[in-house]
């Protein structure tokens, strides 16, 4: 959103607050991951950029209805993330941690091999597709897009919704207990491999979101895993098994980005996320929420 | 009515080391049975074999079968021999540590559904429900030890298979626990198949015993036939019959042990 | 190399001096001259093409050969490999350029701007393993891949910084052939380098500290100063490789230095097989020569015609299978692949393989 001349604050808190919402969602992807299996997905990024090509195609499938375009990618992208795990990592399930971070960044890059092949590098539009407008509110002097507004509501959501899973739910509470102590887990009846797909089919909801809702607001490239990869940084600032800290983590990634993109230099962009990630890994490399055992882990 | 009936199981590590060879052991209902042995014995290595968490360590038993009233659970995941109704309270972490006493016992998975499966729990360890909040990794060994058993029972096991019960725990620790399993066994009918370094524990409370070493069972009795015999008194009880003997002599030491191994 | 290969039949070493030989007998010797030989004849037989793909193979083989002492043997893992070939690509440019230093100074200012760099990230990679410290590299990726973006832009490089050929005593470096013979040179060096660093104390070190860290430290180890030096070496031979990659394009420019060059550097890493030097030299050559092969295979199948305009993905999507075909199904790397032949021959008739430990 451009900022208008005279006092911006406004709208560099409504920045702060979009894109930490883009950076939340996707971390929380990162975090259900990393707590219940140890694996850090570094293809997310690139799923994320699947289901948002899926709701393009289901887009011209069900062009009349808006709702089941959505609905079918959401389904369709979930049912890829628990095949991504029944075929793919559960193989890994036994091996190194690093093997199975590499299997997924050799997956990421397949994935994205294969979107271009299918759908080439052009810039899509879904929510033309779908015929869907984004218009803007205007209050004070900022200006937030339906899309973007969506986005941070749906974020909050989805938080909430995990919250209560993971810390009322019983298989919530399994997860948990996967992820301290999978053996142990595993004698109490508790099927590792269901609980690791139903991990995985939950990041991949919640990233395939973020992806669907980024491109209905500003456009779908191939340059979307990038802002996966800056996400990254802000689980990792929350501390990686800690939903609470990907939240606030993102919220200050976003601040710092929004912040020093304004007032000092628009190509710090990129090299923002990652700064606040270094100074998180010299001062308290746990990260703000995280347990401290996860360094010795590997 | 035999429980669990392992029969010459040979289980063998990496393909080449073999830990355990021709170990036939059996539990019948209602049964308490030890399993003796120093260190290295391959006694934990047996339990694992029975519970199913050979895989991570590059096992396999080999040769051998091991039935659980009739079905055969040799190589099989362990959530599914937990699902039989035989389930383990490792030696080492044996709790969820950084979930509460009470999220634990929520967590194992029932073989039947019910509202009451934490009851059982609460009535043999009524010390659980005042720590019901306490994380778990905070408790005490003994109150751990507790936790651990108590979080099996919710599984409703026919077969409880507890790997070093009384491991750094203070006596009188230990003696309330061997209560307990007592009080368990004849209140709920599970057998019990313990490991136990610690001969005099176990023999106070199992009704029969196997004695392992170097991977292979060399003795085998009921409670009465191996407090008496000469060997396990002198070599596990630490009772020695006559004057005491000299560890230089090692050869007449190993030579004199009356049991093949 | 310096590990003796399996025989058959006991060779004994009889002295410390021949133990420290890295060519022991005479069919080593003999093998060793055959290899001379055909590398010293190729360039006089071979198309420029091929040439050039030499030239690659030895450029990748240089940073390879670091990044297997970091991750293969000090088992540090790093994503940030191409921010550090970029960051001697830059410093090499960047000196060309604005004060026309000759190859002689940006060569060993390349290298320490590695050294640095290493330094730098490396600290804080002390008190962090595995997974923090490959995130701590693609801080360092991006953190130079946005100076040299700020370089390119205020400098008004924008479509990158042409360098001249280097010039050495008045004989400028030019032409395939010549190219070949310095890169070769380089590589060799390279090899020779690790090689003998991890017969050294440092290099057994390195290795105690993968294997396990907690028991190396009790052992005595330093394990901080031994990582950071691990970083630093390193980081410093990658930066050389950035340097004369860019002497050898004749350009530099930050494109060319993304997050898929940092993954084939790794890739190359376990395709070739980890903890195995060899294995670095396989899989610099297998990641360089794939897209090649991958293309000429287009050319091959009927109807691909209409894949040949998207190379780049097709590129990629084989490049992630062929990595995910390795990690799933061969974790030891082509090495492991050439070390089973090789037992296989050795062993028969016998089928008993060893323990998998005992072969390192």
């Amino acid at each position: 959103m451009e900022i208008a001349a005279g006092r911006p604050q406004l709208q560099l808190l409504v920045n702060i607050a979009v894109l930490g919402s883009i950076y939340a969602l996707i971390a929380c992807g990162y975090v259900l991951i990393y707590r219940v299996s140890r694996v850090l997905n570094l293809a997310h990024g690139e799923l994320m950029m699947l289901g948002a090509y899926l709701l393009l195609a289901t887009a011209s499938l069900f062009s009349a209805s808006a709702g089941l375009a959505i609905a079918a990618a959401i389904l369709l992208s979930v049912t890829a993330g628990v095949l991504v795990y029944v075929l793919l990592m559960r193989r890994m399930t036994g091996e190194m941690v690093l093997a199975a971070i590499l299997t997924t960044v050799a997956l990421g890059i397949l994935v994205r091999g294969v979107l271009v092949l299918i759908w080439s590098s052009q810039q899509q539009y879904p929510a033309q597709a779908l015929r869907l407008a984004n218009p803007i509110f205007a209050f004070g002097n900022a200006h937030i897009s339906t899309w973007s507004l969506t986005l941070v509501l749906a974020n909050a959501a989805v938080y909430l919704a995990l919250f209560v899973f993971l810390r009322f739910g019983r298989w919530g509470m399994r997860m948990r207990a996967a992820g301290q102590n999978p053996l142990l887990a595993a004698q109490r009846g508790i099927n590792l491999h269901g609980v690791y797909a139903l991990a995985w089919a939950i990041s991949t909801f919640t990233g395939s979101l973020a992806g669907m809702l980024i491109a209905l607001d500003s456009g779908l490239t191939m340059s979307m895993p990038g802002i996966a990869l800056k996400a990254f940084p802000a689980a990792l600032v929350g501390g990686l098994d800690s939903l609470a800290g990907a939240l606030l983590g993102a919220l200050i990634v976003a601040s710092a980005e929004v912040l020093l993109i304004y007032y000092v230099d628009p190509l710090l962009s990129d090299v923002v996320p990652f700064l606040v990630l270094i100074a998180m890994l010299v001062v308290r490399p746990w990260g703000l929420f995280g347990t401290r055992e996860e360094l010795d882990r590997v | 009515m035999t429980l669990l009936q392992v029969d010459q199981i040979e289980v063998v590590y990496k393909r080449v080391i073999t830990a355990v060879q021709g170990v036939t052991l059996s539990v019948a209902e209602k049964q308490i049975v030890a399993l003796l042995g120093i260190n290295g014995a391959g006694k934990t290595t047996t339990l694992r074999a029975i519970s199913g968490f050979l895989g991570i360590d590059d096992a396999r038993v080999t040769q051998g079968a091991i039935s659980f009233r009739g079905a055969r659970l040799d190589n099989r995941p362990p959530h599914a021999i937990a699902a039989r109704g035989v389930v383990l309270v490792p030696e080492r972490e044996k709790v969820f540590p950084n979930l509460t006493v009470a999220e634990n016992l929520i967590a194992p998975v029932a073989r039947r559904n019910s509202r009451k499966q934490q009851d059982p729990a609460f009535h043999f360890f009524p010390r659980l429900a005042e720590l019901r909040h306490r994380t778990s990794g905070l408790l005490s060994g003994g109150e751990r030890q507790m936790l651990a058993i108590a979080s099996a029972l919710v599984c409703d096991p026919k077969l409880l298979l507890i790997d070093e019960l009384s491991l750094g725990l203070a006596p009188v620790v230990v003696d309330d626990l061997v209560r307990r399993l007592a009080a368990i066994r004849s209140e709920l009918g599970i057998a019990i198949l313990l490991v136990e370094q610690s001969a005099a524990v176990a023999l106070e409370l199992a009704d029969y015993a196997y004695v392992m070493e170097n991977g292979r069972i060399v003795l085998d009795g009921d409670r009465d036939r191996l407090k008496s015999h000469q060997d396990v008194e002198e070599f596990y009880l630490g009772q020695a019959r006559g004057e005491r003997r000299s560890y230089r002599d090692v050869k007449q030491y190993r030579r004199s042990r009356r049991w093949y191994g | 190399m310096f590990r003796p290969p399996p025989r058959a039949s006991g060779y004994f070493r009889t002295d410390y001096g021949e133990d420290l030989k890295l060519i022991r007998t005479r069919t080593e010797w003999s093998g060793m001259l055959a290899l001379a030989a055909v590398l010293a004849a190729t360039p006089f037989i071979a198309s420029p093409f091929l040439l050039d793909l030499c030239c690659q193979v030895f450029l990748a083989s240089i940073g390879a050969l670091s990044l297997m002492l970091l991750t293969g043997y000090a088992g540090q893992i790093s994503l940030g490999h191409a921010g550090l070939l970029a960051a001697g690509a830059f410093t090499t440019g960047i000196l060309a350029r604005e004060i026309h230093a000759p190859f002689w100074i940006t060569l060993p200012a390349s290298a320490a701007t590695g050294i640095v760099l290493g330094l730098i990230f490396g600290l804080p990679s002390l008190r962090l393993r595995g997974l923090y410290l490959a995130i701590s590299t693609l801080a360092l990726h991006f953190v130079v891949i946005y100076l040299g973006g700020e370089y390119e832009a205020k400098r008004g490089f924008s479509t990158g910084v042409l360098i001249d050929p280097p010039s050495l005593l008045g004989w400028k470096l030019t032409g395939g052939r010549a190219w070949y013979f310095v890169l070769l040179a380089f590589a060799a060096a390279a090899l020779l380098a690790c090689i003998n660093l991890l017969r050294s104390r440092s290099g057994r070190a390195f290795r105690a500290i993968r294997a396990r860290e907690t028991v190396a430290e009790a052992l005595g180890i330093g394990i901080a100063q031994y990582k950071l030096l691990a970083f630093v070496i390193s980081s410093g031979m990658t930066a050389v490789a950035g340097c004369l990659f860019a002497y050898y394009r004749g350009f530099v420019s930050i494109e060319a230095f993304d997050l898929f060059l940092s993954i084939q550097y790794v890739a190359m890493i376990i395709i070739g097989g980890k903890g195995s030097l060899l294995g670095a030299l396989l899989g610099a050559a297998f990641v360089t020569v794939f897209p090649y092969g991958i293309e000429a295979l287009l050319g091959f199948l009927p109807n691909a015609r209409a894949l040949a305009g998207d190379i780049f993905a097709v590129n990629y999507a084989a490049f992630g299978v062929v990595m995910i075909l390795f990690l799933l199904l061969e974790p030891l790397g082509l090495v492991g692949i050439w070390r089973r032949v090789q037992n296989y021959f050795l062993l028969w008739p016998f089928k008993y393989r060893p323990l998998a430990s005992a072969r390192k």
